[in-house]
């Protein structure tokens, strides 16, 4: 304790150059924090999807439309909770680029029992449900257009109705929030009945079948039986859980880890170097001052010990600076990538990774202030 | 002019000096050089990717999707409606007249990579017989080409090297059918993505299909393009609309693009900021340990000025040294360097263009960290000289 005014003062020797050494620190563990909550957040979300929602697809996804009256015999395999059709269009609404996903489900709105990451009212699916040219608008989009229940949107896409014509008009009659790690609710419902029927092409077809198991634990055995079920048909199909679609698409990014601890490592080198020299030039200057000390009573240890506090409490400061400064930036990479949150696990690694550069880069400016021969450092006065 | 001879005289003093002051020196050095090295090895990605993806990309060659369609896969053009594509003006034509237009029809299929067993979505292209016309960088590696009214696909080198099951002879289990890879392919300069081939008739009937999902055609010469836009527009039995290829690699690059240039410079900005910091820092040590010299200097009569920028332009070759050493380490490292993003293949590219973007980078944040401690070296005041002992 007796201590602390000395370490204090030392620190605020330079206030300048503890001010700069301070924001080096922040800005480095500050990266570190961003690229490295990025990379476990992705994992910690793709740990978190659903293991127990399957989804049916053909094994040529997106090329290979499956027949809708599948669904009798996906619902007949046992294990089967709730299984529903879906199908999905792309469009834009005004102008190309405002893109908007159209998902299409049944009137009969069984999904809505999907599960507590969908939240709509009974009032929103009963108008769902009698208005054929219905669409339930998701939060997201709601907030983007300022749609209102009772406007009509207009889209337009690259499916075409039977007439030759690629605009699409939808009724907004509810709106719904979906809260899935990974998923964003951007984008809209509307009634397959409605849809199938005024397509072109692809009639009596949907993308895939999703469906929730009534055991978690045998989601794999029930996966299995469904594509048994299908086999050497027309259409093969291949069952994964929403957790192996995840894991899927993060694989099909590939190995983001070589880049991020490259990064991360350049970052650190030049700090624990600038940090090293500014305190070995410190250490050169303030010879005379600890030698005064040394000449009063403190021992070697003692001195080492002052010097690494010194760099030690600069460096876990500016850490949690630098940690809380990634945290306020994180709500910005979910535009990237939607339902990120920091994982604690990464804000002790950044700790405890300034601590021991801050110790690395303090020890031998340290062991040289323990070592000093008071003779000789007040001769050079 | 003496302030000019002073600045001079100064450098050159600073300059020298430096090899005494070595650890603040390269701290700048090594400072700026992982900024600059992790910058241009990041753009590098971008630069290497979009030189793979242009490099075959033909102004003569039109790319047709669906009215609206944003992505071959969205677009479907009826196999009823090539007659008339056929039909359209200004399109070259084979040598037996017949029009050069590629119906594709696109089917996705899963593949396994060798190295880690990840799966990945790869296209395969089901074709009409115009193929080596329309596309004439194709050419034949291995085995031979696919027959029509086969189950028999080729693919390109690169999704032998990358995934396993596509050698010659291999057989792939495709809609619950038997289909036996019979050539191997590469496609222009560019060894880029993984993509496949097949008859379109064998496609068609095996998946069930009426339509393609894109057409590809050649145009007697790139000038031609608005006039057959418009011509291919303006005929009512057609629902399509026509862009030059390299405008549609163009867009579909883009959003990639996007993301890894706002990641670099992202990267790129807070790295500098880091080196910036560290030479601020490195330049006031500097300047601390010569407040004698530099007070004496101002007594014996150097302007103000002529400090500042001897000690500005010190940081500034600093700063350059360092973008020099991290675009020499970025370009020894990583250029050629192959990437792998999905089932594609690109090479890193360290440009010039993109070595002189680290240096006016560098050029930029070594000002900005010299300017105060260039300011207070000129500020030395003259009865520190007389003071010191």
């Amino acid at each position: 304790m007796k201590y602390l005014p000395l370490i204090w003062s030392g620190i605020w020797r330079k206030p300048g150059r503890a001010v700069l050494m301070f924001l080096q620190v922040t800005v480095a563990v500050g990266l570190f924090g961003v690229l490295q909550g990025l990379k476990s957040g992705v994992e910690h979300a793709v740990a978190a999807t659903r293991a127990d929602l399957l989804v049916v697809r053909s094994r040529e996804p997106f090329s290979d439309p499956l027949p809708v009256a599948w669904l009798q015999q996906i619902q007949a395999v046992p294990g089967v909770k709730l299984a529903f059709a879906q199908d999905e269009f792309d469009a834009s609404y005004q102008s190309p680029t405002q893109h908007i996903d159209v998902n299409v489900l049944p009137a009969n709105a069984s999904w809505a029992a999907i599960g507590p990451e969908l939240s709509v009212s009974r009032s929103a699916i009963t108008a769902f449900s009698h208005t054929r040219t219905g669409a339930l608008v998701g939060e997201s989009l709601v907030k983007k257009y300022g749609w209102k229940i009772g406007d009509r949107i207009p889209l337009h896409s690259g499916t075409a109705q039977a007439d030759g014509s690629t605009n699409w008009t939808f009724d907004m009659v509810g709106t719904f929030t979906y809260k899935a790690p990974l998923a964003q609710d951007n984008f809209i419902v509307v009634q397959y009945e409605y849809y199938d029927e005024a397509r072109l092409a692809g009639r009596g077809t949907v993308a895939d079948f999703p469906v929730v198991v009534r055991d978690p634990r045998h989601a794999e055995e029930v996966a299995d039986a469904i594509d048994r079920r299908f086999a050497n048909s027309a259409h093969e199909t291949k069952t994964e859980s929403l957790r192996e679609m995840a894991q899927s698409l993060m694989e099909q990014i590939g190995n983001l880890d070589f880049a991020i601890r490259s990064i991360v490592s350049a970052a650190l080198v030049a700090l624990l170097f600038s940090t090293t020299t500014m305190a070995m030039l410190t250490i050169r200057q303030r010879t005379p001052e600890l030698a005064v000390l040394k000449t009063v009573g403190f021992t070697d240890p003692a001195i080492f010990l002052v010097v690494c506090v010194e760099a030690l409490a600069v460096y876990v400061v500016a850490a949690f600076c630098g940690l809380a400064l990634a945290i306020l930036a994180f709500p910005w990479a979910n535009r990237f990538v939607p339902g990120l949150t920091m994982p604690p696990m990464v804000i002790v690694a950044g700790l405890a990774g300034a601590m021991v550069i801050g110790l690395l880069s303090a020890s031998l400016p340290a062991v040289r202030a323990a070592r000093l021969e008071v003779a000789n450092a007040l001769a050079d006065r | 002019m003496t302030s000019t001879r002073q600045f001079l005289a100064l450098l050159g003093m600073n300059l020298t000096d430096l090899l005494r002051r070595l650890a603040p020196a390269l701290t700048i050095v090594i400072g700026f050089s992982c900024a600059v090295g992790v910058l241009v090895a990041m753009l590098a990605m971008g630069v290497g990717a979009r030189r793979q993806v242009m490099s075959d990309a033909r102004a003569d060659r039109v790319v047709l999707w669906s009215n609206g369609a944003q992505s071959a896969g969205e677009s479907k053009i009826p196999t009823s409606a090539t007659t008339a594509i056929a039909d359209l003006p200004y399109l070259r034509r084979g040598a037996d007249g017949q029009a050069l237009a590629l119906s594709e029809a696109l089917i996705i299929l899963r593949a396994r990579t060798k190295s880690d067993h990840r799966q990945l979505y790869v296209p395969l292209y089901g074709v009409t017989s115009t193929l080596t016309e329309v596309i004439p960088e194709f050419h034949l590696v291995a085995g031979r080409t696919y027959r029509s009214g086969l189950r028999e696909v080729i693919a390109s080198r690169l999704c032998e090297r990358q995934f396993s099951s596509f050698e010659v002879g291999d057989h792939r289990f495709i809609h619950g059918s038997d289909w036996t890879i019979v050539g191997l392919f590469q496609q222009g300069h560019s060894q880029a993505t993984c993509i496949m081939y097949a008859d379109a008739g064998s496609i068609l009937s095996a998946f069930g299909r009426t339509s393609y999902n894109q057409v590809m055609v050649m145009l007697q010469s790139p000038e031609q393009y608005a006039a057959f836009a418009s011509a291919a527009k303006s005929n009512p039995t057609l629902h399509i609309d026509a862009a030059p290829e390299p405008a549609v690699v163009e867009r579909e690059f883009k959003q990639l693009n996007g993301i890894l240039d706002f990641a670099s410079y992202f990267v790129g900005t807070i790295l500098g900021i880091g080196a910036t910091l560290g030479a601020v820092s490195s330049l006031y040590a500097i300047v601390d340990s010569r407040r004698r010299e530099l007070a004496t200097l101002r007594a014996i009569g150097f302007a103000a000025r002529a400090i500042v920028a001897a000690t500005l332009v010190e940081a500034i070759v600093l700063a350059l040294l360092g973008a020099l050493v991290g675009g020499s380490l970025a370009w020894a490292l990583f250029d050629g360097f192959s990437v792998r993003p999905l089932s594609t293949s690109f090479q890193m590219s360290v440009t010039p263009a993109l070595l002189v973007l680290g240096c006016i980078w560098a050029l930029g944040m070594g000002l900005l960290g010299g300017l105060l401690p260039a300011l207070s070296a000129a500020r030395v005041p003259v009865s520190d000289a007389i003071r010191a002992t």
